[in-house]
């Protein structure tokens, strides 16, 4: 017996879904090509969701369900900020908050030769992007982009790395800017990096300046942009 | 003894449930976790994974689930063994588990107060966790208890006394399927807010 079954394409989109809900009816739409993005499966002629999140489309033919967890399932493309769990002969175990570890090749950086192989110990924080992700193998990253330049990849000194959940990283990732960001840039000066597997890496001049931005983008998750935008002010104002 | 129209010794009619309520991501550091409660029984449940790595006797190829029972009190023996197999079963059938193969996925059950219908507070509850932590599930689980009295009559959702006084019929619990989780969606949907 199937639940809620959509009479139309549209009808779930922008919608919240739960696992099992059906959000496309395969047999009532003809001759189309969807495109499945994640937690979505099909099941025979029913596509059903397999997260909780909100149902998204976009333009032509792509559904994906959106949602906000603490761990984080590799996409090719995404760039995240990995932590050195172990070093091996041909590659460097990284985390990434994935269900496995991921593998970091020892020449995946620019100009990499078997002569000059970095030496990471084991707790540094990379900024790498993920290059393969598979189901049943571990993920691949590399410390360059797809043209082979550093490009900002590689090792972060300094500054305080903080964990969060995956749809904090989204939002501060949005362009435009999202306005916790800008309002903070317009008076403080900081360097930022986010990784999409919810980790966030700050660092400053000062350490009072890290503090004040990490404990903002902490608060910020479930505040509109408005809210974002009062919160920040009230904090700047107690601060100078 | 009761019939349809009586009510019990807390003002429910014998097809009455008792107020529920469901809390997520109520831990900070468990990767998802819920509290669930119906009347004085309640649950807390707590999801750790998907982690790298199954345990020595588990199908590589799959996700491996693993259930840890927490009594309120006292140590751990039979029946804590038995409610952690029964809900390693019932969650391995709502997990997909060939998304992540080759991980194993924690869950930790802690009863915080115990008053009739433990195993289905439980269930819902380690449900609601499995959806906060954003493990892949093909559908949703929802149980209920039920007490079979003498002359095949039925009461739902047996608080403690209630169980032990209709010692003759047992309490069985029972997955619904999606009409009764539509009945119960109602009243879970205000308090259920939903990731994203």
């Amino acid at each position: 017996m199937e639940s809620k079954p959509s009479n139309s394409p549209s009808s779930l989109v922008d919608q919240h879904v739960f696992p099992g809900d059906v959000v496309l009816d395969l047999s009532k739409m003809t001759n189309q090509t969807i495109k499945l993005g994640s937690s979505l499966r099909q099941d025979g002629d029913a596509i059903s969701a397999m997260k909780a999140g909100k149902l998204r489309f976009a333009k032509p033919n792509k559904y994906w369900v959106e949602s906000s967890h603490k761990r984080y399932v590799p996409c090719a493309g995404d760039t995240v900020l990995g932590i050195v769990v172990d070093s091996k002969a041909d590659y460097f175990l990284v985390d990434i908050k994935a269900p496995t570890l991921a593998f970091l090749p020892v020449l995946a950086f620019e100009g990499g030769t078997r002569r000059n192989i970095p030496k990471f110990e084991m707790g540094t924080l990379l900024y790498a992007r993920v290059v393969m992700a598979n189901t049943g193998m571990n993920p691949e990253l590399a410390c360059m982009d797809a043209t082979g330049k550093a490009a900002e990849f590689g090792p972060l000194k300094d500054g305080y790395m903080f964990e969060s959940t995956t749809g904090l990283s989204r939002m501060l990732l949005k362009s435009p800017p999202c306005p916790l960001l800008e309002t903070l840039g317009k008076k403080l000066a900081f360097e930022i990096a986010v990784g999409l597997n919810g980790r966030v890496w700050v660092n400053a001049s000062s350490p009072s300046i890290i503090i004040l931005v990490a404990n903002s983008i902490m608060k910020s998750e479930s505040l509109s942009p408005v809210q974002q935008k009062i919160m920040v002010d009230n904090l700047l104002q107690r601060v100078q | 003894m009761k019939s349809t129209e009586e009510k019990g010794e807390d003002g429910r009619s014998a097809t009455q449930l008792r107020p529920l309520s469901c809390t997520r991501s109520v831990l900070n550091r468990a990767h998802g976790s819920a509290s669930f409660s119906q009347g004085e029984t309640k649950i807390l449940a707590a999801v750790y994974g998907p982690k790298a790595g199954t345990k020595k006797n588990e199908n590589p190829e799959k996700a491996c689930i693993e259930v840890i029972w927490k009594p309120k009190s006292g140590q751990i023996g039979k029946a804590e063994k038995e409610y952690e197999m029964i809900l390693k079963r019932t969650l391995q059938n709502i997990c997909i588990l060939n998304v992540h193969p080759n991980t194993t996925t924690t869950i930790i059950i802690q009863v915080v107060n115990d008053d009739g219908s433990l195993l289905p507070c439980a269930i819902n509850a380690a449900c609601s966790a499995l959806v906060d932590a954003g493990i892949p599930l093909k559908y949703l689980a929802v149980a209920i208890s039920f007490c079979l009295a003498e002359d095949e009559y039925c009461v739902l959702d047996p608080n403690k006394l209630e169980e032990q006084c209709l010692e003759q019929g047992r309490a069985a619990i029972k997955l619904l399927s999606d009409f009764l989780r539509r009945k119960l969606w109602s009243k879970v949907q205000s308090d259920v807010s939903v990731a994203g």
